[in-house]
């Protein structure tokens, strides 16, 4: 019983992260329709980034400083390769993110160097004892950060002029450039979001360990997850990634019982877990289905 | 007609540009046999421009496998080797080259076999191959081709073959070893082998499952893959099982987040670990503590810092260079390559053949100190020329490679009275 | 062939027959540069040194597999991510099919090319029909990410399954390139192993290349580019949608499956961790680089993606400042790595007709010369 509801606990820890990274995801597919391959290799800068500058400034000052940064790399990359394709097929600019999230990863690998590096947070492998259950500091640090995070976002989207803006571009883009809105702000905005995203996600899923150069593979676990939620969901995002989370961990603790599936089940939960919903659901749990008209 | 006028054009184009396509050529050069990999061209870097070089190629993991960490300074401190090597006056009337036909093999057996084939046609030998499963990926290759090569590896299969110039104690001896140091320190009843797959996990895990047997042990075995995030099956079956000493065979990331995870909730129990799974970097990382209250490493040879002869040139030649053990290890494996390459000169026979034959008939190797007297003994086989020694470290954050002797070579009794009849893991 | 069949003169592309304009080979010109292409490839092997003729039949396999990917993402539009899964697929079929009995991973020691090859592709097109259910009911960017899904669950399945696949880092040796027990690429008094095992792989390129010709000028073609311009609209003329995606998934599969058995035959050994999804990549760069919905922009992408690397590497030696060690920055991993995107991006963005696309305009250019159009 221990055992269920403290991977319970670190599946919620984990997929705290994955929501996070989730996140970014759906606000840049909201706005431009595109899914951003980019994405790994922002969350591999940004946690670069903050592996860097946590070494002289230390790890509070680090996380703050790292995300706008990563948020500017990621407007970099939208005004550069995404902007001049406005207009193309959404399969066509998809592609051109992922030629671009293999360029930006060889860079970042460059500044990993050889050995593996560490992004020096507080909490390391600690734990704390609530009654019979052990839960690890970083899992509760995530969901705390990933709480505090969403509830920004959702209150930015309601009550701030720019995240109004942001919906009704996502809703109807024409429509928003015939009421002024400026669609190419949002555009650069929705990056930015998730650039940051991804730096604050990718640096709880490094924390403690030590990661290389192959953590990109962890943000892969965040496409399941806007499939799972939606891509056009936010709160799907959310539940998405928690539910991802969870599956995973309990998994892990469980995948001795069945060893013939092989050692690491935990590994691909997520992207059976992915199949079997949209055997079900074909646009995801919360997605909105698309009307296509001839 | 003008079909035949075209048919004709290109078949006489065609023999034109057939001469283009070049053959192997046999050189003598001042009565010394040679046919590949041997010139009479100075090396790119030559010390004496008067003298030919020799070519040897080297294959490592260069950039992305999980033993890069030790592979860069492992081909670092062969160069410089072979670099003292031409100083004191090179082999004969050659020099050898390491640094043109360097590698990378992403520690993946079929990149392995790729960038072989490329550099085959243009070295001597192999002064490094690293990876157990990477260079049984070629080894029939180089069986049939006569290329030597010392192996940045130690499986108990290199004993069997006469191309691989192996150096120290196999894993699976190094296991045996490092359980009879075990039952010396802790006295434990379960004992659980956590390795990656292939021949070098495997051996490893094998040796440890033969002395588990002879000491009494309760004995399982978890395979686990590359990846720090590729270990909860690993971790898991620790924390289920609850073994009082795990013999670990993974790479450095891998060990850091078994021993760290498991540490982090709630294990106790003893880690050993074989030589390519430490990393100085690691007592960085979180899992620092858990590894220096819970970690032990066993090894072929003594660490940077110890005191003889051979590490001490190590040293001269590699000031400036962060220590690391992975440098150690590159330096110690190229003295059998040395020594058979002298043995060929000697001949008078620097083929292929020539080589191959002088390395399986060297009886002794000179190691300047690093092994005991009797090792490198290729020429009485497996079983009598293994070496069986290894020592034990713990993790010491104040030694320049993180680890200081704890025990130092010893020949544990169960490696003793092993008879190495075929390789380890195939008893696994 | 009579008169009143073949084309004027001077008007090559004015077709007076729907048979003759719907042939493999339309034009003279065609079939003069297929003739010109056979007979350079007979010579080839008699030019080059065997490093580059292995490079080459290495590039010969990719264009297969390339070929396959081309007709299920160019031809009919359903973007396949997966294809790393399939190639794994037909590669572990051969091997186990030809594989050692005795050894240490499952063979059952059936060495002739003749069963082992068609085996792989027929296992991987069973494969790409069963994945065909679920990729009818999604379309876009949810069968892009479903389809990498399917190349992680089969890494997993591979490396897991030792038995079969010899685990990770560890491999298992390639099918053996066997014709009724004559060997068909070892050195031999006459030739090479390399030149031997070029002429095979071209022959083979020739022989798929022409079957995938064949389909797409045929009513399943047809149907696949409905498909891919509105597949609801093709829905509504009369195309059976999921039988035409699933017939285009199967195929794909099969041409994946056959370029996976003998991807590896050159190097000779397979290793599970090669099909992740950066090989997935590589093909789509292929297919898209090359030129989506043409067979010889697939063949034309699948040649320039394997030489990059030999390019680089040549490149070095003009541009000194890349060094071939791997810890200086930049050196030519580094560089090998990031050219595969920003080629990506640049021929998305100023040629997305690809390199076929640029073959059209040089050739438009000299058809109008010296007149700019």
């Amino acid at each position: 019983m221990t055992a269920l509801v403290e991977g319970l606990l670190r599946g919620v820890g984990v997929g705290s992260g994955y929501a996070l990274l989730a996140l970014g995801f759906v606000i840049i597919y909201k706005a431009t329709r595109v899914i951003s391959f980019a994405q790994p290799a922002l969350m591999l800068a940004g946690v670069v980034l903050v592996s860097h500058l946590a070494e002289p400034l230390g790890f509070w000052l680090a996380l703050p400083l790292a995300a706008p940064l990563t948020a500017l790399l990621a407007l970099g990359i939208e005004r550069g390769a995404v902007r001049p394709m406005v207009g193309r097929p959404a399969f066509v600019v998809a592609i051109i993110t992922l030629g671009v999230d293999v360029a930006v990863r060889v860079v970042v690998n460059a500044f990993i160097g050889l050995d593996v590096r560490s992004v020096h947070d507080p909490w390391g492998l600690s734990t704390v004892q609530f009654g019979p259950l052990r839960v690890e500091q970083r899992h509760i640090a995530a969901f705390v950060a990933a709480t505090l995070l969403v509830a920004a976002l959702f209150a930015f989207f309601r009550r701030s002029r720019m995240g109004l803006a942001m919906r009704a571009a996502a809703d109807d883009q024409e429509a928003a450039l015939a009421q002024g809105v400026s669609v190419g702000a949002v555009f650069a905005l929705s990056w930015a979001l998730a650039g940051a995203l991804a730096a604050v996600g990718g640096t709880f899923a490094a924390a403690g360990g030590s990661f290389d150069g192959t953590l990109w593979l962890t943000a892969l676990v965040a496409l399941p997850v806007i499939i799972l939620g939606g891509l056009d969901s936010l709160p799907g995002a959310v539940v998405g990634g928690l539910a991802v989370g969870v599956a995973q961990e309990l998994a892990a603790t469980y995948q001795n019982h069945a060893p013939w599936l092989g050692g690491n089940v935990s590994v691909i939960t997520p992207y059976v877990l992915m199949l079997l919903v949209l055997l079900v659901r074909p646009y995801g749990l919360f997605g909105t289905r698309e009307v296509e008209r001839v | 007609m003008k079909r035949l006028a075209s048919v004709s054009a290109v078949v006489l184009l065609a023999v034109a540009l057939g001469g283009c396509r070049g053959g192997e050529t046999e050189s003598d050069e001042s009565g010394i046999k040679t046919d590949v990999g041997v010139t009479s061209e100075p090396c790119p870097e030559a010390v004496d421009p008067n003298k030919g070089c020799i070519y040897l190629g080297i294959i490592s993991d260069l950039t992305e496998g999980p033993f890069r960490a030790l592979a860069v300074p492992i081909t670092d401190a062969q160069k410089a080797f072979w670099k003292r090597v031409n100083q004191n006056g090179g082999i004969g009337d050659y020099e050898v080259d390491v640094t043109k036909y360097i590698r990378d093999n992403k520690y993946n057996p079929q990149v392995q076999n790729q960038v072989y084939q490329e550099i085959k046609g243009s070295v001597l030998a192999l002064a490094q191959t690293l990876g157990s499963p990477t260079t049984a990926a070629i080894l029939p290759d180089m069986k049939t081709s006569n290329v030597i090569a010392a192996p940045a590896a130690w499986t108990s299969a290199y004993a069997f073959e006469d191309v691989i110039l192996e150096s120290g104690a196999n894993y699976c001896i190094e296991s045996m070893n490092a359980l009879d140091y075990a039952k010396e320190a802790y006295n434990p009843k379960k004992v659980m082998a956590v390795h990656l797959a292939g021949d070098f996990g495997d051996d490893a895990a094998a040796g440890a499952k033969i002395a588990s047997e002879a000491l009494g042990f309760e004995f399982s075995a978890v395979q686990t893959d590359t990846g720090a995030d590729k270990q909860a099956g690993a971790i898991q079956a620790i924390l289920t099982q609850k073994p009082d000493v795990v013999i670990l065979t993974t790479g450095p990331a891998d060990a850091a987040a078994i021993v760290g995870t498991a540490a982090s909730r709630g294990f106790t129990g003893r880690f050993i670990g074989t030589s390519p799974t430490w990393n100085p970097a690691l007592l960085r990382s979180p899992a620092g503590p858990a590894l220096t209250a819970l970690y032990e490493q066993s090894g072929p040879w003594g660490p940077w810092g110890t005191d003889t002869p051979g590490h001490k040139a190590m040293r001269e030649a590699l000031a400036g260079t962060t220590p690391s053990d992975g440098a150690t290890s590159g330096w110690v494996w190229s003295y059998p390559v040395k020594a058979a390459l002298e043995k060929a000169v000697a001949a008078g026979d620097l083929t292929r053949a020539g080589v191959a034959a002088a390395a399986k008939s060297l009886t002794s190797v000179d190691y300047e100190g690093m092994l005991p007297q009797g090792a490198g003994n290729y020429a009485a086989g497996p079983n009598e020329g293994a070496v069986r020694s290894t020592l034990i470290s713990k993790v010491d954050p104040a030694a320049p490679t993180g680890v200081s002797v704890v025990k130092d070579l010893f020949e544990g009794p169960t490696a003793k009275a092993y008879t190495l009849d075929k390789p380890c893991y195939e008893k696994l | 062939m009579t008169a009143a069949t073949r084309a004027p003169r001077g008007r090559p592309l004015l077709f007076t027959s729907y048979a003759r304009e719907m042939s493999l080979f339309p034009t003279t010109t065609r079939r003069v540069a297929f003739g010109a292409l056979l007979a350079v490839t007979a010579v080839l092997p008699f030019v080059l040194a065997d490093p580059e003729l292995q490079l080459l039949a290495t590039c010969c396999v990719a264009a297969i597999g390339a070929i396959g990917l081309g007709l299920v993402t160019g031809y009919a539009g359903q973007v396949s991510l997966g294809h790393a899964f399939f190639l794994g697929v037909g590669a572990y079929t051969a091997s186990v099919v030809s594989g050692d009995p005795d050894g240490r991973t499952l063979g059952l020691g059936v060495t002739n090319i003749l069963v082992w090859l068609p085996a792989a592709g027929i296992v991987a097109g069973l494969a790409g029909v069963l994945v065909a259910p679920l990729a009818t009911r999604l379309r876009g960017l949810y069968l892009a990410i479903v389809t990498l899904g399917l190349v992680f669950i089969g890494q997993h399945v591979f490396n897991e399954w030792s038995a079969v696949t010899g685990g990770v880092g560890v491999g298992r040796p390639a099918p053996t390139l066997e014709l009724f027990g004559y060997p068909l690429a070892t050195t031999g008094p006459g030739y090479t192993r390399d030149q031997k095992l070029f002429w095979l792989m071209a022959a083979l390129l020739v022989v798929f290349a022409l079957a995938a010709r064949n389909l797409a000028r045929s009513r399943v073609g047809r149907a696949f580019t409905a498909i891919r311009d509105r597949d609801i609209a093709a829905g509504v003329i009369g195309v059976d949608l999921p039988r035409y995606k699933t017939i285009a998934f199967a195929v794909s599969s099969f041409y994946a499956g056959c370029a996976g058995a003998l991807l590896f035959t050159v190097t000779g050994f397979v290793d599970p961790s090669s099909f992740s999804l950066l090989l997935s990549v590589q093909y789509i760069a292929m297919v898209l680089i090359g030129g989506a919905g043409t067979i010889s922009g697939a063949i034309a992408g699948a040649f320039f993606i394997t030489l990059l690397p030999r390019i680089i590497r040549e490149l070095q030696h003009v541009l000194p400042f890349i060094s071939t060690d791997a810890n200086e920055v930049p050196n030519v991993l580094q560089v090998e790595s990031i050219l595969y995107g920003v080629l990506i991006i640049v021929f998305l963005i100023f040629e997305p007709r690809g390199l076929f696309g640029l073959w059209v305009r040089a050739r438009n250019y000299w058809k109008s010369w010296p007149f700019s159009y």
